[in-house]
């Protein structure tokens, strides 16, 4: 089982290259005389690396030290900036509007992780078990859809199902439920469920993938004995899918955790966080602060704190998945 | 293999540990961002202007919205042919990015020479914008209505008097479309005289199995009617200060309550659409021109719309005062408020541009393209087709501007005031999630908080 590790796959791909290539280098090196170009080999490694390093520097490390900086200011990002201190910070936490709005955040991890888990295990489950090939394909393909579709495009057509004579109002008078029928993103209770619906939509089909890439790693023989011993499906799931799939899990949680926290493009395509506040969200709160409001260090202040939960809530995650 | 992961890479702990102490040095290191001071004040207040242009060639840049592309086109060929050795390169931003980067546009080393204005007084805070006033005297632009340029007026970064910053391509109107049929149907021969007789039309067409009122409020429409009401129950001109920031002004106050009462009263007899926090204006259009709204207050941009899908179907009527015979009022801004950046090197050209805007070609251009004219009283009408909708709107529109009651919209008071009150709020009160007392407090609050930082 050792081999079935997803999650650190990657890294340990990258590094398992890396080392080879320097080691090879290394000894190529070596072969053409030791001692003179020793020390140059380990610099002619960060050479190689240099052009990533640049763009990471300037692409990722130059913005987020910058947003950190004008978050200490009161800048309108045009004029001159007076420094603010801890104001905007302080208001983050103490401004009604925006702390609700990360809180609706975290109401739709819900939407966004949990369900397009759950879902991603029974479909990958069934799909496993589904003998013909041409109809395994269509099934992940079908089930991929949804993430090529940009978040923005599925928001508006969400939005035309959503509304008071669409698909979603249609389907549920068709079925006689015509009591439960409401302008769904106008509604004040069901708006943020509605939002997060889109987002399990989207996020299912990701976790679906990666999760039956995962099975598909798992050794057929184990089913096979655990048949032979007796275990039926539930029990086969819980033993031997449930604990092989444990990095994927981890992947599909974290990557969706962070869509979820940092969403942007579902709300404000859909409800731009109306009706009312119900469905404001910290990604849509730092755009309008920013490019509506021009108020950029009090929407810097919030997309930091937003930077420093997400990865509070996603290091101890990434703990536990990936312990043994 | 997986001994590679143990070898000498710093863990995760040590990179964000550099991240940190890198942001924190950044931090400490780096100056405030935005320029060192304000300039640019040198050139901002010229005296020395000439009405008569350069005959060498010249170009000017054009920054707009591309909502106005059509007007702004047909003004720049009409401009260019009267004077040959002008050329006029335009740049169209899409209308919801104005916003945007408008701000950065005005403040660049080259700046357009022509740009829309958004704020006039974030224009002027920064002395980023040219005081028009020598040209104004020089052009004879004091002749025209005062209400025509109050908006494009600033005084210590206050808007609505002082020096003129800008001038209008033409300006937008508002107030309410009716369906021919339907009020016929329900036997209005006139447009309603007051509030009152308004309220029995609505009431009329909702016994007719009809929505009294279209009114979409996923983008902050339930407003409309609300700030049609009190335009006319504060006045015009209290409005306006309120939306040009004057010290002091409140909206928090009898008249305005009693507005908001009057559009949550409509609602919750039923006389708006169901479900009127999830419709979006598009969504309006469609109910309206289904025939089956009777009324839909909205604007001047969606007359052309209407003539063409219900020709000779709709009119127009400013919103009726409170009682018969009062003065009506309505929101009115400019179609584009153009102004002249402070750095630019063609200031006579582009102002002689800005005085083409108010003349009889102009006028007809602007009205051809659906906004209404700007210029003297006493200029003639231009020639709109008999029985467009856009004939009553423009009949209106000279109503409103004898009456002295163009208004500012008051989603314009702050940058931030119609993303984070006006459209949550109002979704509110017509939920029934609150009360008008509360509608009105919560946007003054809004207001206030932005205002003092």
């Amino acid at each position: 089982m050792s081999t079935v590790d997803g999650l650190t796959a990657p890294v340990d791909v990258a590094d398992e290259v890396s080392t080879a290539s320097r080691r090879r280098l290394a000894r190529r090196r070596g072969g053409a005389g030791r001692s003179s170009l020793g020390s140059g080999a380990r610099w002619a490694g960060w050479l190689f690396a240099l052009p990533a390093l640049v763009m990471y520097a300037v692409f990722e490390l130059y913005p987020i030290i910058t947003a950190v900086q004008y978050s200490f200011f009161d800048w309108d990002g045009v004029s001159v900036a007076t420094p603010a201190g801890l104001d905007n910070y302080t208001r983050v936490f103490t401004e009604p509007q925006l702390l609700a709005s990360i809180i609706h955040a975290f109401i739709l991890i819900i939407f966004f992780t949990f369900l397009p888990v759950l879902l991603a295990l029974v479909v990958a489950s069934i799909v496993r078990e589904i003998r013909s090939k041409a109809l395994g394909a269509t099934a992940r393909t079908m089930m991929f859809l949804p993430q090529i579709i940009p978040g923005a495009a599925s928001a508006i057509a969400w939005t035309w199902m959503y509304s008071p004579n669409g698909a979603v109002n249609q389907l549920l008078t068709a079925l006689g439920l015509e009591s439960l029928t409401r302008a769904w993103l106008g509604d004040f209770t069901w708006a943020l469920p509605a939002v997060g619906i889109i987002g399990t939509w989207l996020a299912t089909g990701l976790c679906t993938l990666l999760l039956m890439a995962g099975i598909g790693k798992i050794d057929a023989s184990l089913y096979e004995a655990a048949s032979l011993d007796g275990a039926n499906r539930i029990q086969q799931f819980r033993a031997i899918t449930l604990p092989g799939l444990r990095q994927e899990i981890g992947v599909c949680i974290t990557i969706t955790i962070i869509a979820a926290l940092a969403s942007f493009d579902v709300v404000f395509m859909s409800t731009q966080g109306g009706p009312g506040y119900a469905t404001q969200v910290p990604g849509v709160q730092v755009y309008q602060l920013a490019f509506t409001e021009n108020r950029i260090g009090q929407s810097s202040a919030l997309a930091v704190v937003l930077s420093i939960i997400v990865l509070a809530v996603i290091l101890p995650i990434q703990r536990f998945f990936r312990e043994k | 293999m997986h001994n590679a992961r143990r070898s000498p890479h710093p863990s995760r702990r040590t990179v964000l540990g550099v991240i940190g102490a890198l942001s924190v040095a950044g931090v400490a290191a780096c100056s405030a961002p935005g320029p060192a001071s304000t300039s640019g004040a040198a050139d901002s207040t010229p005296t020395a202007v000439s009405t008569s242009i350069t005959t060498a060639p010249v170009t000017l840049k054009l920054y707009d919205g591309q909502g106005l592309k059509a007007l702004d086109d047909a003004l720049i060929a009409a401009f260019t042919k009267k004077h040959p050795n002008v050329t006029i390169t335009p740049t169209y931003d899409p209308d919801n990015v104005t916003t945007q980067n408008q701000p950065r546009q005005l403040a660049s080393a080259t700046p357009p020479d022509l740009i829309r204005v958004i704020s006039v007084t974030s224009g002027t805070k920064n002395n980023l914008l040219t005081n028009l006033d020598a040209y104004a005297t020089a052009y004879g632009w004091d002749q025209i209505p005062a209400s025509q340029l109050a908006q494009f007026r600033a005084k210590d970064g206050v808007a609505g008097s002082g020096s003129l910053f800008a001038k209008a391509s033409g300006f937008t109107m508002t107030g309410l479309y009716y369906n021919k049929k339907l009020a016929q149907q329900v036997g209005m021969t006139t447009p309603p005289a007051s509030v009152d007789e308004l309220t029995t039309l609505m009431g009329k067409a909702k016994a007719a199995g009809l929505t009294g009122m279209v009114v979409a409020n996923k983008e902050g429409g339930g407003v409309f009617p609300y700030q049609l009401l009190l335009n006319t129950a504060m006045g015009p001109d209290k409005v306006s200060q309120w939306v040009f920031n004057a010290q002091g002004a409140t909206i928090n106050n009898a008249e305005s309550v009693a507005a908001a009462t009057q559009v949550d009263s409509w609602n919750k007899a039923g006389l708006f659409p169901q479900a009127i926090n999830a419709l979006d204006a598009n969504a309006a259009d469609a109910l309206f021109a289904a025939n089956k709204g009777l009324f839909f207050p909205w604007g001047n941009w969606d007359a052309a719309n209407l003539d063409k899908t219900m020709p000779g179907q709709v009119g127009f009527f400013p919103m009726p005062p409170a009682t018969p015979g009062g003065k009506v009022a309505a929101m009115s801004d400019a179609a584009t408020a153009f102004g002249i950046p402070s750095k630019s090197q063609n200031k006579d050209v582009a102002a002689a541009f800005l005085d083409f805007l108010s003349s009889d070609e102009a006028r007809q251009i602007a009205v051809d393209n659906g906004f209404m004219p700007t210029g003297l009283a006493s200029q003639p009408a231009p020639t709109i087709k008999p029985g467009s909708v856009l004939a009553d709107v423009t009949k209106a529109f000279a109503a409103v501007s004898a009456d002295n009651g163009q208004v500012p919209f008051v989603q314009n008071a702050t940058a931030g005031i119609s993303n984070q009150a006006w459209t949550p709020e109002s979704q509110l009160m017509l939920a029934g999630k609150s009360t008008p007392e509360q509608f009105v407090a919560n946007v003054q609050a809004t207001y206030e908080d932005e205002l003092k930082r």
